[in-house]
């Protein structure tokens, strides 16, 4: 009987050894968690930090009127992905001063397609644009329409309608009594969900989704044929909006203003989204 | 037989006026007795008289190159009395200046001896410069040939002026005869040498049979149009050609003379081939054919050209079209422009607008019809599309500016003021704005022109602070954060589904007890109906029945019917003290008929007391 007490006792005091052990190895990888998030964190901010200072580095070079110091510490920021519309807006500032006009519109776009509500890039925009006479998509009816809110609104719209149609759905079919008034609602949310897929997939097609880009080279012609020798259909001056269709080696197939399309040499236009 | 009588009759008489004509008679005549040194003129040697006659066998005067071009015959009836004649024509070419004289010939006709009247040529020098090589002895056009080919082709450069202008379109001509005899094949075409001109295709307009020195030329006439380079002095030419022609092979025998060598000229044709090409074969031969240079003084273009000079220069108008005339602020209008009339129109370009404020332009497409051969002539239309970027009344003014050669200075044509009806948008500024005007689509899309104030915009401040997150690009739904956060609802909604799924199971289960216990109170009151039931059966069944009805009609469902008493089912149906009273005894009885297995009563139960029993049951609801 002492025996089996023991044993149980040195079961016991086993038991409890192997989690008297484990505490110092939970408290071990905590520790290590805690120092990898903290590791994180610091480089977060400090990433962050560095990003200010070359952000305010480039305004002022900006204000002593080093345009191209400017640019260059701008485009540092843009190629380590620090993207933000105030960033996008004072480069295209930037550009402006040097009067690279298609660039000074394509960041503005950029910031814009950001920050939809940027009031000091739309107003800069419109300036640049007159500047050099860009020529612009414009915008079916029903796009112009479906502009009151922006493709992330209705994705969100999208989400919430259909999760709550596919809730009320499931409610319905579990419902010893089936209530006209839950079905209907269920179907308004799935079909309001639907319409705003669509506007998503409308907006996101349109000329100002994805496919938009800006005419950056000067005296830019897009060509009947992916040749420069092909006839021209449209003169292009930088800023100007196209649509990207297709692409082809070194050209692209592109919507134009006024309802034409043609051929554009990749190296003339930037897309808006990066 | 009267008709036959008249026949007979004129043919005596015809003979006997030939019997009775006059004698042979000769006369000589010249076309022109005066001339100039390569100009040709016309002997005729007019036999009149019966018989047969002879012509003078050659005609040989130094300085003049005669040959026989032919011999006609005339037979004439003139009441009643006829006469012959035999021509014997003949072209002189002078060669040299002088006064000629062409001597007495003798011509034998009706056996008799006749001799022609002295004849005086006189040639006078020629002017200027030659530019024309005409086959002969002096023929300097294929003297790199031998000197039979000389006298069988020749190549002309006919260039119509003198003096041109820088750019001016000068048109062109060469002419190159082949004696028709020697049938030629042109193996390279010709072509202008020289340097400091520009020259278009040649084109070959014509092709003649001309006779030229008395001699049959087939000339080919090619037309093409040059143009200078640059100002000074050029020679134009000479122009270059190679054919192949047949001439008589070579013999070292003295041949006999044709019928073609009249003047003993050493015309190669003289050869008996030709007369009888069947007698022998002819060689083809290579020949290079060239013409003389021809001088053109180029001058240069007048400074101080006007703005819409693109280098056009000859004769040209303008006519100005656009459609369509009424538009909305931004829409197309497209102005078609012909430039019609002569000269040099790979310099012709659209016409500018002269005032394009306020417009948008596009760059303008161009077709040319020419209306000759070189395509120095012709009509060329542009069609430019405009849009205009505010209210406008009229299409801006076209204009075209070219030099005339003729007058020696430019001329700008302008469009006529078109009249146009804009809607939308806001009118044109009285002043003109110094910023260029907005986009057409811009106009469009109903953004507020910079473009019309007055003062250039400048753009706004820059911003000190970045945007506090940063921000992507990609749009919320390709985003991993916004299809994850999707799992969260999923979950909810596979939970709320598990939940409804169980609940509807546990339901299920009630509904088939409650079933079940309805089934068997049903069963139990149609066994309580029958009479053959004997009275412990009666009253355990009652019992039964009341318990499952107060288990189903209890609040809570999950009510047990064996635990339910007297008591209970009195309490659950609300019954007052007399049936509550008639309840109790029921069970009573159950339990005695159950568990004493004795009643106190009769062995049966009577009518009165079932019914009590049943009316009882029934109204436990």
């Amino acid at each position: 009987m002492g025996g089996e007490d023991c044993s149980c006792l040195s079961v016991r005091g086993a038991t409890f050894a192997w989690h008297s052990d484990s505490a110092p190895r939970f408290a071990q990888r905590s520790g290590y968690s805690v120092a990898l998030f903290s590791a994180i964190l610091c480089l977060f901010v400090a990433a962050s930090a560095f990003a200010q200072a070359e952000f305010a580095k480039a305004n002022e070079n900006f204000a002593q009127g080093h345009f191209k110091e400017a640019i260059a510490g701008y485009e540092a920021l843009v190629h380590e992905s620090q993207w933000n519309a105030n960033l996008f807006y004072n480069l295209g500032n930037a550009y402006f001063r040097t009067r690279d006009f298609g660039r000074a519109i394509l960041n503005y776009e950029r910031a814009l397609a950001l920050d939809n509500h940027h009031p000091e890039a739309t107003a800069n925009l419109q300036i640049a644009r007159d500047e050099a006479r860009a020529l612009e998509l414009q915008p079916s009816k029903l796009e112009r329409y479906l502009q009151f809110a922006s493709i992330n609104q209705y994705t969100i719209a999208a989400a919430v309608a259909f999760w709550l149609g596919l809730f009320g759905i499931v409610a319905v079919i579990f419902a010893r009594r089936r209530s006209p008034a839950l079905i209907s609602l269920s179907i308004l949310c799935l079909l309001v969900g639907g319409m705003a897929i669509w506007a998503v997939h409308t907006l996101d097609n349109g000329s100002e989704g994805r496919g938009l880009a800006i005419v950056t080279g000067n005296d830019v012609q897009a060509r009947l044929a992916t040749a420069d020798t092909a006839n021209s259909v449209l003169a292009l001056p930088p800023g100007s909006e196209i649509k990207i269709l297709s692409t082809r080696g070194d050209w692209m197939y592109a919507a134009l203003p006024n309802d034409l399309r043609g051929w554009i040499q990749t190296k003339n236009a930037e897309q808006v989204r990066l | 037989m009267q008709r036959r009588i008249l026949l007979a009759l004129i043919a005596i008489v015809g003979i006997a006026q030939i019997a009775l004509a006059d004698s042979p008679s000769v006369t000589a005549v010249l076309s022109n007795s005066e001339a100039t040194v390569g100009e040709t003129v016309d002997l005729q040697i007019k036999v009149t008289g019966p018989g047969d006659a002879r012509p003078p066998e050659e005609i040989s005067i130094d300085g003049l190159e005669i040959h026989s071009t032919g011999t006609s015959r005339q037979f004439e009836i003139h009441n009643f009395s006829t006469s012959s004649s035999v021509t014997y024509n003949y072209t002189i070419l002078p060669l040299r200046a002088g006064r000629f004289m062409i001597p007495p010939q003798t011509v034998t006709a009706g056996g008799k001896i006749l001799r022609t009247p002295e004849l005086a040529l006189n040639v006078a020098d020629v002017p200027g410069q030659q530019t024309k090589t005409r086959p002969g002895r002096s023929s300097q056009g294929a003297q790199s040939q031998s000197a039979n080919t000389g006298d069988l082709v020749f190549a002309e450069l006919v260039v119509p002026k003198k003096t041109a202008y820088v750019g001016e379109i000068v048109p062109v001509q060469i002419r190159m005869g082949f004696d028709a005899r020697v049938h030629p094949r042109l193996t390279e075409p010709p072509d202008i040498t020289g340097q400091g001109f520009t020259s278009q295709k040649l084109q070959q307009s014509s092709q003649n049979l001309e006779t030229i020195n008395g001699r049959p030329f087939e000339v080919v006439t090619f037309k093409t149009a040059i143009a200078a380079a640059r100002a000074g002095k050029f020679e134009i030419g000479p122009v270059k050609a190679k054919a192949q022609v047949v001439v008589p092979r070579r013999r070292n025998a003295p041949r006999s003379r044709s019928p073609f060598d009249l003047f003993d000229l050493d015309d190669p044709f003289s050869d008996p081939f030709f007369s009888n090409p069947f007698a022998q074969f002819g060689e083809r031969r290579d020949i290079q054919i060239s013409s003389e240079p021809v001088a053109l003084e180029v001058k240069p273009l007048p400074p101080n050209a006007p703005p819409s000079f693109s280098g056009a220069i000859g004769s040209f108008t303008m006519a100005t079209d656009a459609k369509p005339k009424s538009v909305q602020v931004g829409d197309p209008i497209t102005v078609t422009t012909a430039i019609s009339g002569r000269g040099n129109f790979d310099r012709v370009n659209a016409p500018l607008l002269e005032d394009d404020r306020g417009w948008h332009k596009y760059p303008p497409s161009s077709k040319f019809k020419q209306d000759d051969e070189v395509g120095i002539s012709g009509t060329k239309t542009f069609e430019m599309v405009v849009s205009p970027n505010e209210n406008k009344q009229t299409l801006p003014v076209l204009a075209f500016s070219y030099f005339d050669p003729a007058k020696g200075q430019y001329v700008t044509l302008h469009s006529e003021p078109t009249a146009i009806t804009v809607q939308g948008g806001a009118p044109a500024p009285a002043v003109a704005a110094q910023q260029p005007a907005s986009s057409p689509a811009t106009a469009a899309r109903g953004h507020a022109s910079v473009a019309n104030s007055t003062k250039p915009q400048d753009i706004l401040y820059q911003l000190t602070e970045p945007s506090r997150t940063v921000a992507s690009f990609e749009p919320l739904y390709a985003r991993r954060g916004f299809l994850l956060a999707q799992s969260l609802p999923l979950a909810a909604l596979l939970v709320f589904a598990g939940w409804k799924v169980r609940r509807a199971r546990l339901d299920d289960r009630e509904a088939r007890r409650i079933g079940a216990l309805q089934h068997e109170a049903a069963d139990l009151m149609h066994k309580l109906r029958r009479d053959d039931v004997s009275p412990r059966e009666y009253y355990a069944e009652a019992s039964r029945v009341v318990q499952l009805k107060a288990a189903l009609a209890s609040r809570n469902r999950t009510v047990d019917p064996n635990a339910v008493d007297a008591e209970t089912a009195a309490e659950t149906f609300k019954l007052d003290s007399d049936s509550r009273d008639r309840l109790r005894r029921l069970f009573e009885q159950n339990d005695e008929w159950q568990y004493s297995g004795t009643h106190n009563g009769p062995g049966e139960i009577s009518p009165e007391k079932r019914r009590d029993v049943l009316e009882l049951i029934e109204h436990l609801k």
